[in-house]
């Protein structure tokens, strides 16, 4: 009994620290309708920023709590000027380009974080207080976590007096659901907007300064800080607070007692709570539905290629095509992975264009094919290839029965889940997916040992995937898919049926997300559980975004520069993610049309049609 | 008050205001008429701002406000009461009021909530209830309130009778004319040619994005050719 006490305290300690920067993220998404991926870096700044402060500071008590109010500060005004100089710029983008120049902005504070104060994890000194604890049924339980439970009640409580009595919270509340009609009415949003981030960025600073003393300072605490946010937010509902705050609760004890009773299957526990509210409650437990109506611009339909460009693209296929004659091997493996991703990126396309489902765990399909060939040790090329692709079509088909319920961030959330899901069991399930160590010595046919046979083999089947993921775009399935996600409401009064027509895009993207995968595999002789990271699943989506969603043009065009892009930096900097992420983010908010929509629209006015 | 000149306006290509030009005198009730989609939303959202004017001028109070930011033209004095009222669903009256309070004008008598309430009867009682718990007719009139609390010097109101039962119609051209006894110029929008006939002055019609005719709202009455071609449905 008294170990379940303790355990439901612990978790109930552990939400308090969740809720903070769930709440954070809520506030600023409820506002500025913009999902923060930065959010766990600005946690993860407040934990480095509070570490040396407190590390400064006398080691009792108040100076404890002045410390991590003025960590608070420090963070929310470090917030206040990435509003200032970044978001406003991309408020007016599309949903997804956000969340890019947001997760620009994570590499870019990684590199600057372990550049400011290194790669090493960054205990807290422990004064004698916070080594003290409580007797509770016989256990001791530290008094500090005890604290910390009062704490997530404590800002709940004074957020909801913020956000009902003072003017300020009456006017973010109104713009939430109208930002438009309250600017009509003579209100500044763009103090609105500031003020509103720089709260959600000093909540964030508060959650990481008070997470220090059960937890070092690190450089892993963004991407694990995020993606528990985003499970709390979305389980509670995006925008609510008391449902972040409920949901802080539900995930922290489940997470206490998961570790107690299946410590392998911790990481699965709170993407498969979230994956059951989300098929139930398609909003979150406190969520309303979603404003559809948000993108005013419905895509054109792409013309036809002109004919420059056919002859460019011809040009491009011969050079190709002659590439193993001319070029040094360290190149063809760069080329022959380049190949591998415009097939990847292609299928991304196929879900995020034409079918209008963002995925944030589209590495899930990746992984699966890899796998599927890593697992099938001794099946013949010829046959594990094709298995790959069937495998990810067939999960994706079944898994997809639930996704194409759900719309826009929900959707690209549930993604998320199954994908971390995915690199759980990869990862966890030592026993037969060789976790952390992955599966070693795949080995390819005599005829396809050799680079250049192997990088035929690639060209023609990425190539003829792509060509052919077009080629279904192109027909009637495709403009039917294109018209369940422009309407659904006038595809489903003509008789289509829209959510079948969402699962066939979604399956046809699997597949050959999945054949990408196998291919994979087969290149680099061995599978890892990083190929299912979120860091690969938001590779492809950049790959896409650079190169622009509206047509299969842009996934090729962006995984060739991206690829360059990263090899290039790889060898050229160890400061590759800073150069990276600030790359993405002067993208995004240069050409929120993407590299081939962008030469597009110049194309246009040079030669006017 | 408004002199509007050679006002343009596109949503994409298409060039939906084809070079407006008006005036609203202080203190008049200046009705703009036509059917759907000759643009009549379209000039308020230019005016306020929602919508960017690709060219001409619009001077308010003898100051530039075109192409300005809607919170900057509201704050110069310009009211907007939308089509759609757009009341702020998950706000109280109160809070609904409070969100259009801005500072006192210099020679205005500021709005209050007691005054508005005055103006409003209707409102008082429900100073606790939800935007979305308020039937058309009060959203309207909340809508209304709610922008007075600006104390603005004019007030663009986009079809405030649409969708209303004959009752509240009636008691909104009251309100007009109140307001026009408060002193506030009133640039109304509207389709109806018989509510606007008991509470403007004059009369512009426009018909696809161009001004067709304009004069006093009693020639208009008499001009009978002008009614079947611009306003007949």
């Amino acid at each position: 009994m008294d170990v379940v006490l303790l355990q439901l305290l612990t978790g109930l300690s552990g939400a308090s620290s969740l809720f903070l920067v769930a709440a954070g993220l809520t506030v600023i998404f409820g506002v500025t309708r913009v999902v923060n991926f930065s959010h766990g870096s600005l946690c993860m700044l407040g934990a480095y920023i509070g570490w040396t402060i407190l590390t400064h500071l006398p080691r009792d008590p108040a100076w404890f709590v002045a410390g991590v109010l003025l960590t608070a500060a420090a963070t929310g005004l470090i917030g206040m000027a990435l509003e200032m100089t970044l978001l406003r710029r991309v408020y007016r983008a599309p949903e997804l380009f956000q969340l890019l120049a947001t997760f620009g902005v994570v590499l870019m504070v990684q590199d600057i974080t372990q550049w400011i104060w290194g790669a090493e994890d960054l205990p807290l000194p422990r004064g004698r207080w916070l080594r003290g604890g409580v007797e509770i049924l016989g256990g001791r339980f530290p008094i500090y976590d005890l604290a910390l439970i009062g704490v997530g009640p404590l800002v709940l409580g004074l957020l909801w007096l913020l956000f009902t009595r003072t003017r300020w919270g009456t006017l973010v509340r109104a713009a939430t659901f109208d930002r438009e009609m309250v600017s009509a009415l003579g209100v500044d949003q763009r103090m609105l907007f500031t003020s509103v981030f720089a709260l959600g960025a000093a909540l964030a600073g508060l959650g990481g300064a008070l997470g220090l003393p059960q937890a070092s300072a690190n450089l892993n605490i963004d991407l694990t800080v995020i993606t528990d946010a985003f499970v709390v937010v979305v389980v509670g509902g995006l925008g609510s607070l008391v449902g972040a705050f409920l949901a802080s609760i539900l995930i922290g004890v489940l997470q206490a007692f998961g570790v107690l009773l299946l410590p392998q299957a911790t990481l699965v526990l709170a993407f498969l709570v979230m994956a059951v509210v989300l098929v139930l409650r398609p909003n979150g437990l406190l969520g309303k539905a979603q404003a559809t109506a948000r993108s005013a611009s419905i895509a054109c339909l792409v013309r036809p290629a002109p004919t420059a460009l056919k002859l460019f693209a011809m040009a491009a296929l011969l050079v190709a095509i002659t590439a193993p004659f001319w070029t040094e091997p360290f190149l063809l493996s760069v080329l022959t992975e380049a190949l591998i991703s415009i097939l990847f990126a292609a299928s991304l396309h196929v879900m995020m264009g034409p079918g209008g489902m963002p995925s944030f765990g589209h590495a899930a399909w990746f992984g699966i094919g890899a796998y599927t060939v890593g697992l099938l040790v001794g099946a013949p090329l010829p046959l594990a290839l094709p298995l790959a692709l069937l495998v990810a079509g067939l999960i994706a088909a079944a898994f997809g029965l639930f996704v194409v319920r759900l719309s826009g961030v929900y959707l690209a959330m549930l993604t998320l889940a199954f994908a971390q899901i995915v690199w759980a069991i990869a990862f966890q399930g030592v026993s037969f997916t060789g976790g952390d160590n992955g599966l070693l010595g795949i080995r390819r046919p005599g005829w396809a040992l050799d680079a250049g046979n192997f990088y035929w083999l690639t060209l023609g089947v990425c190539l003829g995937g792509t060509l052919l993921l077009r080629r279904i775009l192109y027909a009637p399935l495709g403009y039917a898919i294109r018209a369940a996600r422009d309407s659904a409401v006038r595809a489903e009064a003509i008789g289509l049926p829209t959510n079948r027509l969402r699962l066939a895009a979604f399956t046809l993207a699997g597949a050959a997300a999945g054949l990408s995968g196998g291919l994979f595999s087969y290149a680099k002789g061995s599978v890892f559980p990083t190929y299912i990271s979120i860091g690969h699943s938001v590779d492809a989506l950049l790959m896409v975004l650079l190169g622009g969603v509206d047509s299969i043009s842009g996934p090729i065009v962006g995984a060739l520069a991206y690829t360059g892009l990263y090899d290039m930096l790889l060898r050229a900097t160890s400061l590759w993610r800073l150069v990276l992420g600030a790359t993405i983010v002067v993208l995004v908010v240069a050409f929120p049309e993407g590299i081939a929509g962008a030469s597009q629209r110049l194309w246009h006015r040079v030669r006017p049609t | 008050m408004l002199r509007v000149h050679g006002l343009n306006s596109y949503y994409g290509r298409a060039h939906i205001l084809q070079d407006l030009s008006f005036d609203v005198a202080a203190g008049e009730v200046l009705v703009l008429l036509g059917r759907n989609g000759a643009g009549k939303s379209t000039t308020m959202k230019s005016l306020i701002g929602l919508v960017r004017p690709a060219t001409g001028t619009i001077r308010l109070a003898d100051r530039d406000i075109a192409g300005q930011e809607p919170f900057r033209i509201a704050r110069a004095g310009l009211g907007y009461v939308p089509e759609e009222r757009r009341i702020f669903a998950d706000l109280t009256v109160a809070e609904n009021l409070e969100v259009g309070r801005q500072k006192p004008r210099p020679g205005l008598l500021p709005w209050t909530e007691a005054r508005l309430f005055a103006l409003f009867p209707n409102l008082g009682p429900m100073r606790d209830r939800l935007g979305c718990r308020m039937s058309g007719g009060e959203q309207q009139m909340l809508s209304i309130a709610r922008t007075l609390m600006g104390n603005p010097g004019m007030i663009l109101l986009d079809e405030p009778s649409e969708g209303l039962s004959p009752l509240i119609v009636e008691q909104m051209a009251h309100t007009i004319v109140a307001l026009k006894q408060e002193g506030v110029t009133v640039l109304l929008a509207e389709q109806n040619l018989h509510f606007a006939a008991r509470v403007a002055d004059r009369a512009v019609v426009i018909e696809k994005g161009r001004i067709a005719w304009s004069g006093s709202i009693a020639a208009l009455q008499q001009d009978e050719t002008a009614r079947a071609q611009y306003l007949s449905v």
